[in-house]
């Protein structure tokens, strides 16, 4: 009951647009302002800590027809860069003191140049992080530039954001990446538990919801999980890779389980939920946000990790979940998932590791070819 | 046991009956509009061409883009699936297949028991599918079956520069007002489709034998070109578009 309920909650938190998120927030924290976090990743405990409602701008799926943004990007760029920008140029953003994006690809970089361009009432961070951690001057750099990204906003807000404010904050987040932490692991001990769009919908709502209001949400509802009776079926357990930054449509998710596989991990919204251990509330708390940027976090396609190559992160990620196979899902035109997914298959075919390539795209609302190609890879797999 | 296979596709319905992996009777009716009495006829067909009644088949199994829906199915499995499982059980030494019909296009790899290995779709572009050569013959004015062996007769090899069926209509109507003989249309439009095919078989990586199944395998033209593609002999059945159901059917033994 409660899992249902939650659900149905999240995906109605997801059909939200932006502006509307900000108004249910402020049935709780009236008058605050919304400030968007383009994936994968940014500090979003500093926003939070300056008074704002910290919103993942994932773009706007099915829900908006991109008629502004064809003007400003190619036909061959992605379509969260198309339909995010689209938000702004229609003025769904008003309710948004700001935005930030960082450096995790070209797009993404100009897009941050043609949202400041093109809504001028938005103040816009670019958040230059380390495409190194190895490097000695790394650590200095990163607390730098996030030090940078606090003092820029408070002075843009004409307020404080004090050290006390993103300890707590800090503190919220935390709380909400250990729950997330915990359904995660249960679903690799427990599959079937929980499916992947109910996982999904109820993270990538997180993005969209105060962390006051989403821990009482989240908690009763891991509790829920991990009292669910589990119905074991035959399927092949699989992880997804490649969906770090554009999320896949629901629907598409739900396809995956339906054809016959089990997600037992992916890396959807996987900028939300980067660290893996809890980050340290003592001290300054921009210099904590850096240090476990670059010493606590999981791989992702849009860092250089010299030392721990993403490709060896992908296997292990993979025996850790007991999973057999591996689903590449990118976006169309996601040049960093495309790239990686030569070296990915590269590795994964040494040692003879089945996988599925299925790119998808926002509009995306017929499945019909990936379901046939889905349940094509699981009856490879499960029927000798 | 009898079996039997119904492969649901865009244009037709083929329904095999199959017992000790021996073709009982086959049937083939136009998909049209409703497909769930086009499926019911084409199963009472093939049951009327091999004397039998319904309750004398053990199981049917659906395939083809509209196996979710069929009405008459105990079971299904995907038309890669089916067409691997199909192709090897026609030409055992098969291991690549390249299925091609109204509306997709695919390339599987196999092995000798006809699983699958790897595959790939002819995804959102019709330059690669039977349709494309249909509505290509309609521009030159002959039938679909006068296309292929019209391509034959060609002198002259065009290059088709378009990659997109709509512009490559364009450019056959240039090549009609400038006079450029049909044949050499027609072998330049059957080309085309088979360049899309054989990008998307270097993809997959090919291994014979291959063998070339679906509607547009009964296309010599398309044929040829596929020949000359891939500089390599293809195997095609007799009944190339019946593969496909042939397979489902005997995925239900």
């Amino acid at each position: 009951m409660i899992i249902d309920q939650t659900v149905e909650q999240c995906r109605d938190v997801l059909d939200l647009m932006p502006g509307e998120a900000i108004a249910r927030a402020r049935e709780k924290h009236p008058g605050i302002k919304g400030f968007g976090v383009f994936p994968v990743y940014a500090p979003v405990e500093i926003i939070h800590a300056a008074g704002l409602m910290p919103v993942g701008m994932f773009g706007a799926g099915n829900k908006v027809e991109i008629s502004h943004a064809d003007s400003r990007f190619q036909s061959f760029i992605c379509s969260i860069a198309k339909s995010t920008l689209e938000l702004f140029l229609r003025g769904d953003m008003e309710d948004f003191v700001g935005a930030v994006f960082s450096s995790i690809c070209d797009v993404a970089r100009n897009l941050s140049s043609v949202v400041h361009r093109n809504a001028p009432n938005i103040y816009v961070e670019y958040l230059h992080l380390p495409q190194s951690r190895i490097s000695d001057a790394t650590v200095a750099y990163t607390r730098m530039e996030f030090e940078r990204f606090r003092k820029n906003l408070s002075h843009h807000l004409g307020r404080p954001i004090g050290n006390d404010a993103i300890a707590h904050s800090i503190g919220l987040y935390n709380k909400v990446r250990r729950l997330t932490r915990e359904l995660y692991q249960h679903r690799k001990e427990r599959p079937g538990s929980i499916a992947a769009s109910e996982l999904y919908a109820v993270v990538q709502a997180g993005t969209r919801i105060m962390p006051e209001e989403f821990i009482v949400l989240l908690e009763p509802f891991v509790e829920a999980v991990k009292q669910r009776e589990v119905h074991e079926r035959d399927c092949v357990n699989v992880v997804i890779e490649g969906a770090f930054c554009e999320q896949m449509p629901l629907g598409l998710i739900d396809v995956i389980e339906a054809a016959g596989c089990q997600v037992k991990d992916d890396d959807l919204a996987v900028g939300w939920r980067l660290f893996e251990d809890d980050v340290s509330t003592e001290g300054n708390g921009t210099a904590a946000l850096a240090d476990a940027y670059l010493s606590r976090t999981v791989y992702t396609s849009v860092r250089h990790d010299g030392d721990q190559p993403r490709t060896e992160g992908l296997v292990r990620r993979m025996k850790d979940a007991g999973s057999e196979a591996v689903i590449f899902a990118p976006a169309k035109f996601c040049e960093p998932a495309l790239l990686d997914y030569v070296m990915f298959r590269q590795r994964l075919e040494k040692d003879n590791i089945a996988h599925l390539k299925v790119e998808f795209e926002e509009k995306m609302w017929t499945f019909e070819s990936a379901r046939t190609e889905m349940e094509t890879f699981a009856e490879s797999m499960l029927f000798d | 046991m009898i079996t039997g296979g119904i492969d649901i596709g865009a244009k037709t319905i083929k329904v095999v009956l199959v017992e000790e992996g021996k073709i009982l009777a086959k049937s083939l009716v136009p998909a049209g509009l409703d497909t769930d009495a086009a499926t019911n006829q084409a199963v009472e067909d093939a049951l009327s061409a091999a004397n039998l009644k319904k309750d004398a088949v053990a199981r049917f199994i659906a395939t083809g883009t509209g196996r979710k829906t069929c009405p008459v199915t105990d079971n299904e499995v995907t038309e890669v699936s089916a067409a691997a499982n199909g192709a090897v059980h026609v030409f055992p030494n098969c291991r690549t297949v390249v299925d091609v019909g109204a509306e997709e296009g695919r390339t599987i790899r196999c092995n000798e028991e006809g699983k699958v290995i790897d595959f790939a779709f002819n995804e959102k572009c019709a330059a690669g599918a039977g349709t494309f050569a249909e509505g290509m013959a309609r521009a030159l004015e002959v039938s679909l079956e006068e296309l292929g062996p019209m391509s034959l007769r060609s002198n002259e090899a065009v290059p088709m520069n378009a990659q997109c069926a709509v512009f490559a209509e364009s450019e056959v109507v240039t090549l009609i007002h400038n006079k450029t003989p049909r044949e050499d249309i027609a072998r330049a439009v059957l080309d085309a489709v088979a360049s899309r095919i054989i990008s998307m078989v270097r993809k997959v990586g090919f291994a014979p034998d291959i063998a070339l199944i679906g509607g547009v395998a009964l296309n010599p033209g398309f044929i040829a070109a596929m020949k000359r593609g891939l500089e390599t002999e293809v195997l095609v059945p007799e009944e190339p578009e019946y593969v496909g159901a042939l397979g489902a059917a005997l995925s239900g033994i």
